[in-house]
């Protein structure tokens, strides 16, 4: 049936772990260092700010790995078939991401940090005239406790559920499948199309609660659309890079640069889709100039220039003008140079729609009011500390994938598909 | 394209056709004389096309103030009509680049009216930012001109500016593509046609040879088209967002307006297209091209983008309460309960609600069904453009200025030429060109035919693979030499092999044997042994013709079942002068009944026939 004969077992070696837990170490000493060097900034901002960017990040590729299997079953394609065991393992952190975002939850009630404005009680009585927030008032049906932690918590159950349940199918149809009727990829294709409206509607609602409402006072419709596409190629640059590490130490010997190919299309394609949806968000709103909604990108522009125009480079020149090429994506050096610039790109971007609101909010907790422009090490831009916080979350991550991975077959053998994905030709 | 197919796919292409058969279903419309039904169609829509022609004429020689618009509502039908029209254009180049991109099979059958589609609703749509501004002979306003205005050259701040660019860009790039793709076809024409006609299609066809080479700069040329059109199937209607999400009218501006509105043009185009498309196949017998596989491919996308609609609306809806912004909170209550609300719930109806009976496979394969929902969907975006402009410009800021719009007969006239002139269009593209992109569809032939792919293929058990084998058929020298390289579309026009065998259709001296006519079809009664009915008891079918039928190789009820009519004409038609006069069109419904042992309705049936035809 293979093209080569080739290794179907991935084992997780002792060496590949200790270098994880190594990873993850560095990011519990970033993060403890983070919790006391926070420069000054009340409620320790620093250290629960990197919490929230990496959680949402990491739990948002996971997400996206969900959501992209389930297109492709829905859609009927064949192509990504020999390696959709990676994408399995990936979805399967999201139970890891329901974890680390319910901490925050419970941060929301034990008061232990102050991320979100909303959360303060005190702004929503109308009785404390001097701070009283009617805007946030009017919200609060939405932006409140109980949305974020319990029907939050719940929304991501429903995708771990989906997550689980794809995998199981896949899993179960590699002991059981291969009949006449492909009944394992019917009922595939029930469960992924279910879940494809449902991660539509609610993938938005934890965006804005999770995202959007660190800057409590601002919206924007497209908000969501535009998140969703930077998880999207965040988790295809990941994709890659794990399938050229696999490749490398010998497994999948039959994903070839076809598939590559494919994979360096979508990450080209969706780059520019994210580009678009920048534009489209950024161009409508200076465009019309209403103060309520321009105020976002003023804060951004004048602040932080370095990440607001560092965000468009790497997200959009590099990938444009490297993956424009056919060659270079078919090319190992290229693929990874730009898999590797778009996941700290993407990452870069989302500390660009968390930063600045969390500071805000720290600032006015602190009692601060109007202009305060200057450097605060770990929100102006990400410093060595939050890089090795997000090492230590990569490592996480991979840890969980590759331990998910090391669990099955690579191969799913009797996926309808496997014979057109082993033949893919571009 | 993997020259592996699943077997989990179903065919694409049915009937099992040969590449003689394509040429022959697909190129017989433009050389035949157009039936009644067609004729009536034409005379319908030009005199519609008239109406609308003079409803313009009306507008300019009497003014703007022909229609209803007031100071209040400045846009009204005109632009619902302009947006709704630009919305249809976007499904050809869709089916065509994008789906090319995503190497999706199925677009073949259906890309080639798509495109034609398109280039239509574009001509329909740009009609109406001309005579909008009611003072035709400014129009050239919108181009933006130097100096006399001020060296700023203002109009460029303008997104209506930007629009006539996209719009333009759009129109050249997609009637391009479209044209590219036509020239093989107009080749395939060419070369069965005599005369004069012989000599509009050479020009046509630019000298199309079927050379190697020509095929080799088609296709490069086609592939730097869908990537050239792929943004501008995204920049058309995301531009057209912009006219009304640039200003700070609430209701309008909103960030989510660029990609909604592509996915609503998306969904409207591809409902347009399945309107088209069910009344295309049926009157032209492409059932076999155009398979209730592509009917229901196209009900995915029609159910995929009615969701994200929805989901856009409802964003809308709550983002606007979530805003705590008054204004754009009355906006949206004013939408939902205001004067226009029953446009507001058509709306919703029409894009969110009925899309969603096709989660249920038996509704997407209902051809009947989608048919009218293919129009309720079209219905429900005519609404939502109007929601979009009219109701918002109704109540704006100031109430002083509230106001109501309902349309004169002119404004109403218009639309309807619009109809006119587009049905017109449509009906000559049909006559004169292939409305099936011949060459594509062969060239999914050997990886979608179902004589290899799906429950009548034959299987071959070979070396241990485990898949359908390409070729069961019994490779006769045509197919051979066509299609020794692979599945590029190589059955050139005009090549040796393929003249060779339309003059040995049309002699009918020189068929030999028994699979001349149809010579790849297979049919069951020769995969199982000799089995063999008694054709003769199917009306209209005597000794004569069965004997005909099973030289051709229709043995078995089945296999008339699985024979559609335009091949049992084209049998006929072979089979020398006697024959011609027969209608087959019953024949295959009669053995459908026989094969399935109901001989009682049969009969009954067969009472109220007239010699195998259906009474008049």
């Amino acid at each position: 049936m293979e093209k080569e004969n080739t290794i179907t077992e991935y084992n997780f070696t002792g060496t590949s772990r200790l270098v994880l837990l190594i990873g993850m170490g560095l990011g519990v000493v970033c993060m403890i260092l983070s919790f006391f060097l926070d420069g000054g900034v009340e409620h320790h901002a620093r250290f629960w700010s990197n919490f929230l960017h990496n959680s949402v990040f990491f739990t948002g590729i996971a997400l996206m790995a969900t959501f992209f299997i389930a297109v492709c079953i829905t859609a009927w394609a064949g192509w990504y078939t020999i390696f959709k065991r990676v994408w399995e393992a990936f979805s399967q952190f999201l139970i890891v991401g329901f974890i680390l975002m319910l901490i925050i939850g419970i941060g929301i009630y034990l008061h232990w940090h102050h991320l979100y404005h909303w959360a303060d009680q005190t702004i929503l009585n109308p009785e404390n005239e001097e701070v009283y927030d009617a805007i946030l008032h009017g919200k609060s049906a939405f932006l409140n406790t109980t949305w974020y932690v319990i029907i939050g918590g719940l929304i991501v159950l429903v995708w771990v559920f989906f997550a689980y349940k794809l995998r199981a199918l896949s899993l179960d149809e590699d002991q059981n499948g291969g009949d006449a009727n492909f009944s394992h990829h019917r009922s595939m294709r029930w469960y992924a199309a279910a879940f494809l409206p449902i991660a539509g509607f609610s993938s938005a609602a934890m965006i804005w609660l999770w995202i959007m409402s660190v800057d409590s006072h601002w919206y924007s419709t497209l908000f969501a659309w535009y998140t969703g596409a930077s998880w999207f190629v965040s988790m295809i640059a990941l994709t890659i890079l794990v399938l050229v590490y696999l490749k490398n130490r010998g497994y999948f010997a039959n994903v070839s640069a076809e598939h590559f190919h494919d994979l360096g299309k979508f990450m080209f394609a969706f780059s520019i889709f994210w580009t678009y949806l920048w534009f489209s968000q950024y161009m409508l709103i200076w465009y019309a100039n209403v103060g309520e909604e321009t105020t976002y990108f003023k804060q951004r522009i004048d602040h932080y220039p370095v990440l607001f125009y560092g965000n468009l480079i790497i997200n959009f020149i590099v990938p444009f003008f490297v993956l424009m090429r056919n060659d270079t994506k078919r090319k190992y050096g290229t693929l990874v140079f730009v898999s590797i610039v778009l996941l700290l790109g993407h990452w870069w971007d989302f500390f660009l729609m968390l930063k600045p609101g969390i500071l805000h909010t720290a600032h006015e907790a602190a009692g601060m009011t109007g202009e305060h422009g200057g450097f605060t090490p770990g929100f102006t831009i990400p410093g060595l500390l939050e890089i090795g916080t997000m090492l230590g979350f990569l490592s996480l991550f991979l840890f969980v994938a590759f331990s998910v991975l090391s669990r099955s077959s690579l191969v799913a053998k009797n996926d309808p598909f496997l014979e057109e994905s082993l033949h893919h030709h571009v | 394209m993997s020259s592996v197919v699943s077997k989990i796919r179903e065919p694409l292409i049915t009937g099992h056709k040969s590449y003689h058969d394509i040429t022959e279903d697909l190129v017989s419309p433009t050389e035949k004389v157009p039936g009644p039904s067609w004729v009536i169609a034409f005379i319908v829509s030009v005199s519609v096309l008239a109406f609308g022609l003079f409803c313009i004429a009306w507008t300019i020689w009497h003014g703007i103030g022909t229609w209803n618009l007031n100071r209040t509502i400045g846009w009204g039908w005109d632009i619902t009509n302009f947006v709704w029209w630009i919305g249809i254009g976007h499904a050809g180049t869709l089916i065509s680049a994008i789906l090319l991109l995503f190497r999706q099979k199925w677009r073949t059958g259906v890309n080639r009216a798509a495109e034609a589609m398109t280039i239509f609703a574009v001509i329909c749509a740009a009609l109406f930012p001309g005579i909008h501004v009611g003072r035709a002979w400014v129009v050239f306003y919108f181009f933006p001109y130097p100096n006399t205005r001020g060296p700023l050259w203002p109009n460029f701040d303008s997104p209506l500016l930007w629009d006539l660019f996209a719009i333009s860009t759009y129109f050249t790039v997609s009637l391009l593509f479209w044209y590219t793709g036509l020239v093989p076809d107009f080749a395939t024409v060419r070369d069965r046609a005599k005369g004069f006609r012989k000599k509009i299609y050479n020009t046509l066809s630019f000298g199309w040879t079927g050379s190697a080479k020509h095929w080799q700069r088609w296709e490069s040329l086609s592939l730097i088209l869908a990537g050239i059109a792929t943004p501008l199937v995204l920049s058309v209607h995301t531009i057209v967002s912009f006219d009304f999400a640039t200003s700070v009218i609430p209701g309008w501006h909103t960030t989510i307006f660029p990609p909604y509105f592509v996915a609503g043009a998306i969904f409207s185009g591809f409902a347009m297209v399945l309107t088209l498309m069910i009344i295309t196949r049926k009157v032209l017998n492409l059932q076999d091209y155009i398979t209730i596989e592509h009917i229901e491919s196209m009900n995915k996308v029609i159910l995929v983008t009615g969701t994200i609609v929805g989901v856009a609306y409802l964003t809308e809806l709550f983002i606007a309460w979530y805003s705590q912004y008054p204004y754009e909170q009355f906006a949206f209550f004013n939408r939902a309960l205001g004067p226009y609300w029953w446009s507001y719930f058509g709306m919703m109806f029409c894009n969110v609600v009925t899309p969603q009976f096709f989660w249920v496979k038996k509704f997407r394969r209902n051809v009947a069904l989608t048919f009218f929902l293919s129009i309720i969907v079209n219905i429900g975006m005519w609404f939502e453009r109007f929601v979009i402009i009219a109701t918002t410009l109704a109540r704006d800021y100031l109430p002083s200025s509230w106001s109501f719009y309902v349309p004169t007969w002119v404004e109403i006239g218009i639309f309807l030429g619009t109809m006119g002139l587009f049905f017109t269009f449509y009906l000559i593209f049909v006559r004169v060109a292939p409305v099936v992109a011949i060459a594509e569809v062969k060239s999914i032939l050997k990886s979608s035919g179902d004589q290899y792919l799906g429950p009548n293929a034959i299987h071959h058990e070979h070396s241990g693979h485990d898949k359908v084998i390409m070729d069961p058929i019994h490779s006769d020298e045509i197919s051979d030499e066509h299609h020794g390289h692979g599945d590029a579309p190589s059955d050139t026009p005009g090549s040796p092999a393929d003249i060779g065998t339309e003059q040995a259709v049309k002699t009918g001296k020189d068929v030999k044997g028994e699979t001349k006519v149809s010579n790849t079809y297979v049919p069951s009664s020769r995969k199982e042994g000799s089995e063999k009915d008694d054709l003769k008891k199917i009306e209209g079918i005597g000794p004569k013709i069965e004997e005909v039928l099973n030289n051709s190789a229709i043995m078995t009820y089945i296999d008339l079942v699985n024979t559609d009519v335009g091949r049992l004409n084209a049998i006929l038609e072979n089979a020398g002068s006697n024959f011609r006069q027969h209608d087959p069109s019953t024949w295959s419904a009669q053995a459908k009944l026989a094969a399935e042992g109901r001989w009682e309705e049969l009969k009954k049936w067969q009472d109220e026939l007239d010699g195998g035809k259906t009474k008049k």
